[in-house]
């Protein structure tokens, strides 16, 4: 049955109607859960609000078991889901050179749009510092080409990786995740700040 | 401390806010067999406007020439009509709660001024590290994790250990 | 903090459970075994000797004789232009865009219907369309095609326009062939123009 787009079960014009309602519901999520507030959204690198850690994870992992389920069921062909291509050194490079986007501008793609829809000013500026930043990279493109398609690893599972069944890797990260809320309940509480 | 509870309780709970989201996720699963994201619509616009301001680089830049081969049409792109979807769903909820002002939201501590140069500042860096590890936090990370892809975890992993690393640096800025 | 405890008291039993099943491995077959047997009731995937008997001396590039017994027995005999598809063959990858394909008619063949029976019944749980099977296989095409019985001559006329037809198939297809014969009847094999394969979306951030 699933994916309905890959199985042809829908046309791609109507996967993009599809695509603009799914938007419409993640949008609305982000904003709801509080995204759109930079202050609020660093504040999990400081221990003041772990909102992002929480949603972000919670939001992982049900997704993940969803489509696990989906898949015993025989609902969904994983094999026809996008995995993203893993190249060793650019994703640990991007990762670090976002990651630090993310300290210094306060907020990530998604809720920077999400942000910009409800009037934050510095959340449209990070969006013109996304423009130029993948302008930047398009017409250096060829100094950092080599690297950029370096070590490509095909698109492996992490549970592949690790050889365990992708039941027992989702286990592992569902346990890991709530762990990681405990952690993050406990700096709430330990490091709160009154007014943001 | 009342303003704290007050705010608190306009924002969803986050372990809500997260199953929804999941099933968000899940249903773009289901429905075009791929995650979500963010980057790539941006990415879109960037190719659209090089192409149509100087189309002779744009047929010549290796980065842009592969796009084009790919997506003949950038602006019809899956990602572009999601991120639509996210300025109105975003609008929405921000209308629904009340939230809709214009604002430069920073730390008292700062200025408007050095917030948002900041913020350009971290827009240009997200922007670059999104191309180069081919995703963004909900493209690469979020998305990456429903699916147990190795890359995206590594990512994930990269972009919130930098996160910490540098949290101290720029803590006049948020707290 | 209660919300937390919720979830978790939802999601970890859940992740257990995913953990401790088997993953799902099968194929996503698109008929359902209630579905299959509907086909199998209400469809006639059995071609008798002597269309395809015409297909052959016709030299119809659309017929595909897919002979399914094993290599041994494909050696000593086989009809012209087949190719051999051993039955434990039949899953392999090579054959894939050969067996799901919208252009030729696929006529799988064994000695009896046995073998070709099973061919036919698995590539249409797969979904794949035009295959055929031929009907009696090679022990009736032996009977019809090969050694026709001639009527009796109070038979009605069509009869014994039939037996004409095999008696000149039979010799157009190279009588009782032993060895396959050196004759050109054989169609050459047109290109086949596989289905598109279904593809993983293609997406990223």
């Amino acid at each position: 049955m699933g994916p309905l787009a890959a199985n042809e079960i829908i046309s791609q014009d109507t996967n993009l109607i599809f695509a603009f309602l799914i938007g419409i519901g993640f949008g609305f999520v982000l904003e709801g859960a509080g995204f759109s507030s930079s202050r609020k959204l660093a504040g999990v690198f400081y221990g003041y609000d772990t909102v992002v850690l929480k949603v972000f994870f919670t939001a992982g992992i049900t997704a993940m078991i969803g489509l696990l389920f989906f898949s015993l069921f025989g609902w969904i062909d994983l094999s026809l889901i996008y995995i993203n291509p893993t190249f060793l050194y650019s994703a640990i490079a991007g990762g670090v050179i976002m990651g630090a986007g993310f300290i210094l501008g306060g907020f990530c793609p998604g809720t920077s749009f999400c942000a910009a829809s409800i009037g934050k000013i510095d959340a449209l500026v990070f969006i013109g510092g996304l423009l130029i930043g993948i302008l930047i990279f398009g017409e250096g493109y060829a100094l950092w080409e080599g690297f950029y398609n370096a070590k490509f690893l095909g698109i492996p599972k992490i549970s592949e990786s690790l050889g365990l069944k992708d039941g027992l890797m989702a286990l592992i990260i569902v346990l890991v995740a709530f762990a990681m809320f405990w952690v993050g309940e406990w700096a709430e509480k330990k490091f709160p700040r009154e007014e943001y | 401390m009342t303003t704290t509870k007050l705010k608190s309780k306009t924002y969803m709970n986050p372990y809500l806010a997260g199953v929804l989201l999941g099933l968000v996720l899940l249903t773009a699963n289901f429905i075009s067999g791929r995650g979500l994201g963010a980057s790539g619509a941006v990415k879109s616009v960037i190719v659209t406007a090089v192409d149509a301001v100087a189309p002779g680089h744009a047929e010549n830049a290796p980065f842009y020439v592969e796009y084009l081969e790919a997506h003949p049409k950038p602006m019809k792109s899956w990602l572009v009509f999601e991120m639509l979807g996210v300025l109105v769903g975003g609008f929405l909820s921000g209308a629904l709660a009340g939230r809709l002002k214009f604002k430069v939201e920073h730390s008292p501590k700062i200025t408007s001024r050095r917030r948002l140069i900041f913020a350009l500042a971290g827009g240009i860096l997200f922007g670059f590290g999104s191309q180069l590890g081919r995703g963004c936090t909900s493209g690469s990370a979020l998305s990456g994790m429903a699916v147990l892809s190795l890359g995206g975890i590594i990512t994930m992993a990269a972009i919130f250990g930098t996160g910490y690393a540098l949290a101290y640096f720029v803590r006049k800025n948020w707290i | 903090m209660n919300s937390r405890i919720l979830l978790a008291g939802f999601l970890i039993p859940m992740a257990m459970i995913i953990a401790a099943v088997p993953s799902n491995k099968t194929k996503q077959y698109k008929l359902t075994a209630n579905q299959l047997l509907q086909e199998a009731v209400s469809y006639e995937p059995y071609i008798h000797p002597d269309n395809v008997a015409d297909m052959l001396v016709q030299q119809d590039p659309s017929l595909q004789l897919i002979d399914v017994r094993t290599p041994d027995e494909f050696d000593k005999f086989s009809l012209p232009g087949a190719i051999n598809i051993p039955l434990s063959e039949l899953l392999a990858d090579q054959y894939v865009d050969l067996l799901d394909q919208g252009v030729k008619m696929n006529v799988f063949y064994s000695n009896g219907t046995l073998k070709s029976n099973e061919a036919w019944m698995i590539t249409r749980q797969l979904g794949y369309s035009n295959n055929y099977v031929l009907q009696g296989g090679l022990n009736y095409w032996a009977e019809t095609i090969i050694n026709p019985v001639p009527p009796a001559s109070t038979s009605p006329d069509e009869e014994i326009a039939k037996y004409n037809f095999r008696k000149g198939a039979s010799m157009a297809l190279g009588g009782d062939v032993d060895t396959k014969s050196a004759e050109t009847a054989v169609p050459a094999v047109p290109v086949i123009t596989a289905k598109q394969a279904k593809k993983r979306v293609a997406g990223g951030c």
